[in-house]
């Protein structure tokens, strides 16, 4: 009974606390007119940043604020938008966070900085710049655009990007890239592990570099590449038959592979200093 | 502030002497800022292979030799000489405009090299140096690591830590490349982790003295 009594009065407590917590939320709406090749800035210390496609010619911004400790600056000039979380004195991580929705035309450039995020972009023609320290990066279905992610830690995962240039700099965090491919997708890791599922298509120049990540590419077994793949300690592996080809450095078996596939139509190059390698085939069902 | 205007100002904003507008373009242009990241990448790569030592003639006659065997280079023969020599004039001076370009990229780092080899200059050579003493360029560094950690323990506490061991490891990667490099100056993927580890500490100590975030 005296059990029942305390589980009764967590739950009126946590009501309670959720309301107030609602309560002090503020929601702010902002809606800018925009030409052709708009560009949208957002600058959010702390919370998650999402841009979608809208409607041409608008952009229309919901922000959520967690407290009055945090008030948002926006600003316009031509079709350059910029939204800024200004964090007030006394805000923290709790209290400066600002939840950003964004939608923009489909042909915008966004740029997005966070220390937490997550940031998220989606179906956008546009360029795509995005700097995180600990954010979790999410781009899907971005197409025509250059795509340029730098991150500490916080793991990085594009999905449908194609078509344009990919450059990605992550230092500890993961980078997962799933039918990614354009005329140049480059990833630069340090201790984070890469994932490549794809076709590296597109005749591109895709370049996988780790110091320490493993690296781990999968392609079909129909692929058309130039491939390179040497790590300096770690172990090495292809699952494809290579025409073998000449390379500036001596082939370690092991350590090393270097070969063409196909019309070896793409460039392919995975390094890593100390991480493992392993080249894929793809099964076909 | 224009790109345009503010490449005219490169000199000035890659020695560290940027004003107001300057600072302005850089946050608002992603093509700029990457731009001015890239070269101080490479202007820091270029400090650290200062030091080495020119491959003799030997190796670039060997490249010479292989480039032939390969078919990526000929001799060229009298007739294309002669084609050669009476090019348009106007092509002649079409190539101008990215040879001005370069040159005006050029003479920005040599400028920012000039004010970094001021300071390296002040330090003792390393030779006299005792072996147990590292490198001038890397007491530089490590002091330069210090003042960056300070900076973001002061702004962003709870981050301290975080950029601590990323700046750890991304100097390990320094270091494995420098040697990687060392022991073999005409491999082409060992010249590669070294510039991508340079690219990472310019993209760490960018991230972390962004005036913008907390």
């Amino acid at each position: 009974m005296l059990s029942r009594q305390r589980a009764a009065n967590l739950v009126v407590v946590m009501v309670l606390a959720g309301v107030v917590l609602a309560a002090a939320e503020t929601r702010k709406d902002y809606r800018f007119k925009v030409g052709r090749h708009a560009n949208i800035s957002i600058l959010n210390q702390y919370g998650p940043v999402s841009v979608k496609a809208g409607a041409r010619k608008q952009v229309i911004v919901t922000a959520i604020l967690h407290s009055d400790k945090v008030e948002v600056d926006q600003g316009q000039s031509g079709s350059r938008v910029t939204l800024l979380s200004h964090l007030l004195p006394g805000a923290d991580e709790t209290t400066g966070q600002v939840e950003y929705e964004v939608l923009v035309p489909a042909d915008a450039s966004v740029t997005l900085h966070s220390m937490t995020g997550p940031l998220h972009v989606e179906k956008l023609h546009g360029d795509v710049i995005l700097e995180g320290n600990t954010a979790n990066v999410d781009v899907r279905d971005v197409s025509d655009g250059h795509v340029h992610v730098k991150t500490l830690n916080g793991p990085v995962t594009l999905t449908n990007v194609v078509d344009g240039h990919v450059e990605i700099t992550s230092l500890s965090g993961d980078v997962v890239l799933n039918a990614v491919s354009g005329p140049l997708v480059e990833v630069n890791s340090n201790s984070g592990k890469i994932n490549y599922d794809g076709d590296f298509g597109g005749e591109g120049e895709y370049s996988l570099t780790s110091h320490t990540g493993d690296i781990e590419a999968t392609a079909p077994g129909d692929a058309s590449i130039d491939v390179t793949a040497r790590s300096e300690q770690g172990k090495v592996v292809s699952d494809f038959s290579l025409q073998p080809k000449h390379t500036s450095f001596p082939i370690r078996a092991g350590s090393a592979f270097a070969g063409t596939v196909g019309k070896a139509a793409s460039s392919v190059r995975l390094l890593s200093f100390s991480g493992k390698i392993h080249l894929k085939k793809r099964q076909t069902n | 502030m224009t790109c345009q205007e503010f490449e005219r100002a490169l000199p000035d904003v890659i020695g560290g002497d940027r004003v107001f507008e300057q600072e302005q373009h850089l946050r608002s242009c992603p093509a700029c800022k990457s731009l001015v990241s890239d070269l101080n990448a490479i202007s820091q790569q270029a400090r650290s292979l200062q030091d080495c030592e020119e491959p003799s003639p030997r190796v670039w006659n060997s490249i010479e030799i292989a480039l032939r065997q390969e078919g990526l280079i000929r001799q060229l023969s009298p007739r294309e000489l002669a084609k050669v020599h009476t090019f348009p004039s106007r092509w002649r001076s079409a190539w101008l405009l990215p040879v001005a370009a370069a040159l005006l990229v050029a003479a920005g780092i040599v400028q920012y090299e000039r004010g970094s080899s001021q300071r390296i200059a002040q330090r003792p050579p390393a030779a006299t140096l005792p072996p147990s003493q590292p490198p001038a360029i890397e007491v530089a560094n490590a002091a330069d690591d210090q003042r960056l950690l300070q900076a973001v323990g002061e702004r962003a506490p709870a981050m301290k830590a975080a950029y601590e061991a990323n700046l750890e490891n991304v100097n390990s990667y320094i270091r494995d490349a420098e040697e990687s490099v060392k022991n073999n100056p005409n491999d082409e993927e060992a010249q590669q982790y070294l510039s991508n580890a340079y690219e990472q500490r310019a993209m760490l100590y960018e991230m972390a003295l962004d005036r913008t975030l907390p």
